[in-house]
C-alpha cells in the first residue's frame, strides 16, 4: 500500500474531533443542502440549472428558517418551565 | 409479443432500474436517460455518505450494535455491507459527537437514495405508460 493510499484510508478509519459546543450545530447545514438538492432533483419535472439552483436554495432556506423557529419555540417553552 | 410477456418484461425492467439505483446511486435514473438527475443524485449522495464516513470513520457502520442506523445506511449501496463487515473485524470504535454526526449523515444519505430508487422506478413506469412502449424509454 502506497503512502497516499494509507493516508486516504487513515482519514476514514479515525474519527474527527468534534466538540459539543454550539458551533457543532453548523454540521446541520451541509446535510440540509444535500436533502434540498436530492429532493429537488427528484421533484422537478425538468432539470434546468438556473431553476434547479433557485428551487434548491429556496428549499434550503425554508428548512433552515423552520428549524430556527422551532428551536426558538422550544427554547421559549423550556424558559417558561424553568422560570 | 403477447400482452402477458410485455407485462413481464416491464416488471423485469422496473426491477432492474430499482436494483441498479440501489447498487450505484443515480444509476437507475441513468438507465432511463435522466442523465442530469443521475449526476446530481450520484454526486450529492456519495458526498454526503463520504462526509459521514470522514467524520465518524467506518466504525459508524455497526450491523450488530446499531441495527436501525445500519438499515438506513445499507440503502446507500450493498458496498455498505462490506464496510460493515470490515468495521466489525477491525478495531474502529467511535463514540460521542463524531459517532452521532457520522451516523446521521450516512443514514440520511441512505434514506435519500431510497427516495431516488422509488423515484427512478416511478419515472421508468411513467415513461413506459406515456410512450406506450415506444422507443423513448430503453
Amino acid at each position: 500500500m502506497s503512502i497516499t493510499d494509507a493516508l486516504v484510508m487513515a482519514t476514514f478509519t479515525v474519527p474527527e474531533k468534534i466538540t459539543t459546543d454550539p458551533q457543532s450545530l453548523l454540521w446541520l447545514l451541509p446535510l440540509v443542502a444535500a436533502i434540498a438538492i436530492v429532493y429537488k432533483a427528484t421533484k422537478l419535472p425538468e432539470i434546468k440549472i438556473v431553476n434547479f439552483v433557485k428551487e434548491s436554495v429556496v428549499l434550503f432556506g425554508s428548512i433552515v428558517v423552520f428549524m430556527f423557529v422551532t428551536a426558538l419555540v422550544l427554547y421559549f417553552i423550556a424558559w417558561l418551565i424553568i422560570e | 409479443m403477447t400482452k402477458s410477456s410485455s407485462k413481464e418484461n416491464h416488471t423485469i425492467f422496473l426491477l432492474t432500474v430499482g436494483l441498479l439505483a440501489w447498487l450505484i446511486p443515480g444509476a437507475g435514473h441513468l438507465m432511463i436517460k435522466e442523465n442530469k438527475r443521475a449526476l446530481i443524485i450520484f454526486v450529492t449522495i456519495i458526498l454526503t455518505f463520504c462526509a459521514g464516513l470522514y467524520v465518524g470513520s467506518i466504525g459508524i457502520i455497526n450491523p450488530s450494535g446499531a441495527k436501525p442506523w445500519y438499515v438506513a445506511q445499507i440503502m446507500n449501496s450493498p458496498v455498505v455491507a462490506a464496510l460493515g463487515y470490515l468495521a466489525q473485524k477491525g478495531d474502529y470504535a467511535v463514540f460521542g459527537k463524531p459517532n452521532e454526526i457520522g451516523q446521521i449523515y450516512t443514514s440520511i444519505a441512505g434514506l435519500l437514495n431510497l427516495l431516488c430508487i422509488v423515484n427512478a422506478v416511478y419515472l421508468a413506469h411513467l415513461c413506459k405508460i406515456e410512450t406506450a412502449g415506444d422507443s423513448k424509454c430503453p
